[in-house]
């Protein structure tokens, strides 16, 4: 299991706030990683620095042995083996929800008509929106819009799949749909990198759970240490907020 | 003045006003469509993010250096004044003797793309920032976020905009008559030098510049419509049950 990424010293300043302070934090293969923790301590900024959508202000990201904050490093060739989920789905409004898991393929990955459309339905079907090819973005339910979200990134085929807050900005009906979905492909081996406010989701299908606090990551390891044997002060008051 | 008068004035005169009025349709169209060209370009070079090389950024500088020069100088001087800067400089400066039809349409494009260059910068920025992130997380470049994604959103926000700058084109090619354009305010004016009237000649080149602009309005709540695509879509086979439940949102605009 060697890691794929790995994010070394990094810190994040917006103006003179400190988001993000000397963050050690690895990635490995086949892992399943949960960030938990209150609303600005960190872990959104930490999600969007790993694909830069955030330019970290000191420190390293390691991606399979290269430094990606060199400048000469190709930022496009990176981002596109990381698949990325939003919290508000941004799906391509212009497009219907196969175009929006077909364009990037095309786009970016050179792949011809046919095999995107293919591996699209693939995905699509994945996350049980194979039905719904033809509807655009406005059309779909929140719960439906995250799930085509969830098989554009797919479709890129990526080494890493980044989820922030995949289930903040869903009705709480259709949360149920989008964490089940994710379940099945954590289940598959698929690497992923999981911001989340849903407990009992991380309990279940972390292999690891980072709890981050202020900035910095206060605590991590495996979910039952974090939730049932907590060693820091700061991740049991966390703990008892969120959890009673 | 009487209904006869100027049914009579039509008679005699429609080829003359017939093709002034396709003249104006004429600059304008190919102005408007320049021009939106030329905007949607100096739209997206305007709203590119600060490379992080530092070449680049300076190029980058001085080329938005130069757009805003050109948008800043022609939306604040009147077009009547550039035609004949533009008309009678080219000549006297260069020794380029523009034909008439070519220096208006000329002055059209240059003058609607510096206006369609703000419009387009305003439909980029009102572009909501998580469609370029989506965009950039799968690997997009700029010119593929702004083409596969942006700026078909943008077009269709901005095609209310465009319509209304395609009007004023209409309307306000009546003051290249000033370099001897034959459009139609050209050929009213023609027609009432030659027969002394007034009223009638700019009576019937009105209505004609109506029904212009008004066809022009019909033509983009029509296009408008058919971008904004159908309502409702088509289910590609049956959803498993658990799966219909949300749809009591779907076709919801």
């Amino acid at each position: 299991m060697g890691s794929v990424i790995e994010v070394q010293h990094l810190s994040k300043s917006f103006g003179n706030h400190e988001v993000l302070r000397d963050i050690d934090f690895s990635v490995n293969k086949g892992e399943v990683i949960c960030i938990i923790g209150s609303s600005g301590s960190g872990k959104s900024t930490l999600l969007r620095c790993i694909n830069l959508l955030e330019k970290p202000s000191g420190g390293q990201i390691i991606y399979r042995g290269e430094n990606i904050l060199d400048e000469k490093h190709d930022i496009h060739a990176y981002r596109k083996k990381l698949g990325m989920v939003f919290q508000q789905f941004n799906l391509f409004n212009n497009h219907n929800a196969l175009n929006n898991c077909m364009v990037g393929q095309v786009k970016v990955l050179k792949r011809s008509k046919e095999d995107a459309e293919k591996i699209a339905l693939k995905y699509l079907k994945v996350v049980g929106m194979d039905h719904y090819v033809n509807a655009k973005p406005k059309q779909l339910s929140g719960g439906q819009k995250q799930r085509v979200a969830i098989a554009r990134a797919l479709s890129m085929e990526p080494d890493v799949m980044l989820f922030d807050e995949p289930t903040s900005a869903l009705d709480p009906e259709m949360v149920g749909e989008v964490l089940k979905v994710m379940k099945e492909l954590a289940s598959t081996g698929l690497t992923m990198l999981i911001v989340t406010h849903e407990m009992e989701f991380a309990k279940e299908v972390a292999d690891r759970v980072v709890f981050m606090d202020k900035g910095v990551i206060a605590e991590e390891g495996p979910p039952e240490q974090i939730f049932n044997n907590p060693r820091e002060e700061r991740t049991k008051t966390f703990l008892k907020r969120t959890l009673s | 003045m009487s209904i006869e008068y100027i049914i009579s004035m039509i008679t005699n005169n429609w080829p003359m006003f017939l093709r002034g009025a396709g003249m104006t349709l004429l600059i304008s169209i190919i102005g408007t469509i320049f021009g939106a060209v030329i905007g949607l370009l100096a739209g997206v070079i305007r709203t590119i993010p600060k490379p992080e090389r530092k070449m680049k950024r300076i190029l980058l500088k001085v080329v938005n250096l130069i757009l805003s020069a050109y948008i800043e100088f022609f939306r604040g001087t009147p077009m009547i004044v550039q035609a004949m800067v533009i008309f009678y400089g080219s000549a006297l400066a260069f020794g380029i003797d523009m034909d008439r039809t070519t220096a208006a349409i000329f002055i059209v494009s240059i003058n609607t793309g510096a206006y369609m260059a703000e419009i387009v910068r305003g439909g980029v920025i009102s572009i909501d920032k998580g469609q370029f992130e989506a965009a950039q997380a799968i690997g997009m470049n700029h010119v593929q976020t702004m083409w596969s994604v942006v700026l078909p959103q943008v077009i269709r926000n901005i095609l209310p905009a465009t319509g209304n700058q395609f009007i004023i084109n209409i309307k306000d090619t009546s003051v290249l008559n000033v370099i001897g354009v034959t459009e139609l305010y050209f050929q009213a004016k023609t027609v009432a030098g030659i027969s002394f009237k007034y009223f009638e000649p700019f009576f019937i080149a009105c209505i004609l510049y109506f029904v212009m602009t008004f066809t022009v309005t019909l033509i983009l709540r029509y296009i408008e419509r058919r971008l904004d695509g159908p309502e409702n879509y088509s289910m590609i086979g049956q959803p498993p049950p658990q799966l219909m439940l949300p749809r009591n949102n779907a076709n919801i605009d």
